[in-house]
């Protein structure tokens, strides 16, 4: 009785394309996109899952931006085209090259350049909403090994003024493609089903024993366990 | 096409699509008649045996393959002077007042309106050549006078049919009259001087619609450009052609005209893609009034052959670049979507941006080797990214021994805060010798406060002003 119910269910599910939302996806093999970094990999059990959205969860200086521009890197190694939604165009090209970044494999998209820190709400929730449709369209026009929306810089407040239907509607748009969409977030919210979250958190590295030669020499990052709907694939 | 009456065409290989070369004639000249058209149709397995034949036979004349010099035998000598108009082209001109009797598998048609009545001479030379190609003429000039020389001369040798001098040695013809000889010798023959090359003449690719009623928004624009689009899609498969240069111009019902051009990144033919550029381009750049006609016109180039390969990672087709970003940049702003580039300066906050385009090298089938990125394995190497702020935050910084200790940004979000941390200064500077760009001169730290975030400041030296700049992440 209860296995009949159950698999009403999922064919129910199946039918109204809601089947990424059971667990048996899980199980089957299923491809992903390496972030570079092996720490982070064993822990995403190989890479970022393609077909789903996943996130880089964590504040200022934790590393999302390194983690982001090296996932970015790695697919561009392999000879992929990835894209970047820069919400608030914050990205810096000439430190996103020094890690690996073919730049001319990357379709970037700029949003407004003003400072977040000093704007008012709605100025904001309109450059999120133009940035989710961005995110949307790329999504849509499928190609792309990397699709990135950063919202890194936007208070969680501003992202809740988004329909909730949205994150949904993405994670429909990538699902069976070969792609991995990224969200950089501050709070997690956006991760599809078969998505995964990772919280970041760094430690800083400074180098030099005197005031004259210190440098900072970037971040430790501690990459949290992967939050997911459906049991870790390391567990 | 030879001048505007006479066409020849290469029908070889033909025969499985379209049946024998009689079948194949008697079609033609259906469809001619059809069109109102009377034609002479020669097929033959050369092109100046296919050509004697269609001047000098009415209706259709079939000479199998091989068997050109027997078919042609019975043929006036007159009607060799018709192979000096299939030689030279533009330099034989039509009279009605000359002799010469007139009259595949390459095959020729000719039309009857033309060929009935009318009979072929040497040109006269013309009183003042053209000063553009001097030497062509008089070359012209003096080929058919040898011609003429040589028709007197069969004509005194009592020769009447092309069998007559197909007859005679060519060495002997070459040692009495030369390579003109030989050439009348060879056409005699039913032999080809040289092999039949087709030459596509310049086809524009263009489409014009006037609209009976004048229309407004491009909404109902849409639906005409869709007819339009298609119209061009299939002219560009049909000859096999991409376009590279899309030209959008309307006339407006003000009398003015509105155009745009659309450089399209690779060649491309697909209606729906065209419409949709064409129609982002204009939702950009609307047109000031109601619109009377619409023309398109295509700069095109040989059509793209892309091999794919089964290794190499799946990329986006060049359409599908050209309409998202079209689609990006109607969303976001044209300068606002495009490929990072890196400018040739010492300033740090420098961007460009290029036209992003799915590089050559990914696309054809090279099997790229995945070589890890800098940012590499060991989970203890530090790594750093950096998010520029555009518009850098002002700040106020307390100093201590010349050195901060203290950050105090005017923004909400970042807190202020003791620096427990700090490398620099680094000085750069730049631009003070341009004059119509402001130089910059200033000392750049970077900072670890206590609330755990790294900035990057920069202190103005002109001003003594500090700012954020950007966030270690």
């Amino acid at each position: 009785m209860a296995s009949a119910a159950l698999h009403q269910l999922e064919t129910l599910l199946h039918a109204r394309k809601l089947g990424a939302t059971l667990t048996d996806g899980w199980t089957s093999r299923r491809e992903t996109s390496p972030s570079g970094i092996a720490t982070l990999d064993t822990h995403l059990g190989g890479g970022w899952p393609c077909g789903a959205v996943s996130e880089i969860v964590g504040g200022h200086s934790t590393g999302r931006t390194a983690v982001l521009v090296a996932s970015l890197a790695q697919a561009t190694a392999r000879g992929a085209v990835v894209a970047l939604v820069d919400t608030l165009d914050r990205f810096d090209p000439v430190a996103a090259e020094r890690a690996g970044l073919h730049l001319d494999r990357v379709l970037w998209v700029r949003g407004p350049s003003f400072t977040a820190e000093l704007s008012r709400p709605a100025v904001l929730e309109r450059a999120v909403h133009q940035a989710v449709r961005a995110f949307d369209l790329i999504l849509r026009a499928g190609g792309f090994a990397v699709v990135a929306l950063d919202l890194g810089d936007i208070p969680a407040r501003c992202i809740r003024t988004l329909p909730p239907t949205t994150w949904l509607r993405l994670a429909h748009v990538n699902e069976g493609r070969p792609t991995a969409a990224l969200l950089v977030e501050q709070a997690p919210g956006g991760r599809s089903a078969r998505g995964l979250s990772v919280p970041l958190d760094a430690t800083t590295i400074w180098t030099g024993d005197s005031l004259q030669s210190r440098r900072f020499a970037g971040f430790a990052i501690n990459f949290g366990t992967p939050s997911t709907r459906t049991p870790s694939p390391v567990a | 096409m030879h001048g505007s009456d006479a066409v020849v065409f290469d029908a070889h290989g033909l025969s499985r699509v379209c049946g024998p070369p009689d079948v194949m004639a008697r079609e033609i000249v259906q469809l001619a008649e059809a069109q109102g058209l009377g034609l002479r149709v020669a097929t033959a397995g050369t092109r100046t045996a296919a050509w004697l034949l269609a001047h000098s036979q009415p209706g259709i004349t079939i000479a199998p393959s091989g068997q050109e010099r027997a078919v042609l035998s019975s043929v006036s000598v007159g009607w060799l002077a018709v192979v000096i108009d299939l030689d030279q082209g533009d330099h034989i001109a039509p009279s009605p007042t000359e002799t010469r009797s007139a009259s595949g598998q390459p095959a020729l048609l000719r039309g009857r309106r033309a060929q009935a009545t009318r009979h072929y001479r040497v040109a006269p030379p013309p009183e003042v050549p053209r000063p553009s190609a001097p030497a062509v003429l008089q070359q012209a000039r003096q080929t058919a006078e040898s011609y003429r020389q040589c028709f007197a001369t069969f004509e005194r040798w009592g020769l009447r049919t092309l069998g007559d001098i197909a007859a005679l040695p060519r060495p002997d013809v070459h040692a009495r009259m030369g390579p003109v000889g030989v050439r009348l010798h060879q056409a005699a023959c039913g032999e080809d001087i040289a092999p039949l090359v087709p030459v596509d003449e310049p086809r524009p690719f263009a489409d014009r619609l006037e609209l009976e009623w004048p229309i407004d928004g491009l909404e109902p624009l849409s639906f005409v450009l869709s007819r339009q689009c298609d119209r061009l899609a299939l002219a560009l498969e049909q000859a096999d052609r991409g376009a590279v240069t899309v030209t959008t111009r309307l006339r407006l019902v003000t009398r003015e005209t509105h155009e745009r051009t659309l450089h399209l990144p690779a060649p491309m033919r697909d209606a729906r893609v065209l419409r949709t550029l064409i129609l982002l381009d204009l939702e950009s750049h609307p047109p000031a009034a109601g619109i009377d006609v619409v023309e398109l016109m295509v700069e095109v180039t040989p059509g793209p052959i892309l091999q794919g390969s089964l290794l190499a990672p799946s990329l986006p087709t060049p359409e599908d670049v050209t309409t998202l970003v079209a689609r990006l940049g109607a969303l976001m702003g044209e300068s606002r979507v495009g490929s990072p580039h890196i400018v040739d300066t010492h300033d740090a906050r420098a961007v460009a941006m290029r036209q992003f385009d799915v590089p050559a090298e990914s696309r054809h089938a090279r099997v790229a080797v995945a070589r890890p990125a800098a940012s590499a394995t060991s989970p203890s190497e530090a790594r750093s990214g950096c998010r520029r702020l555009r518009v850098p935050l002002a700040a106020r910084v307390v100093l201590e021994r010349g050195r901060p200790v203290r950050v105090v940004p005017s923004g909400r979000e970042l807190l202020s805060g003791a620096v427990v941390a700090s490398a620099g200064p680094w000085r750069t500077s730049g631009s003070w010798w341009t004059l119509d760009r402001p130089g910059w001169d200033r000392d750049e730290w970077d900072v670890q406060l206590a609330t755990g975030g790294v900035y990057r400041l920069a202190c103005h030296r002109a001003t003594n002003t500090w700012e954020i700049e950007g966030i270690f992440d």
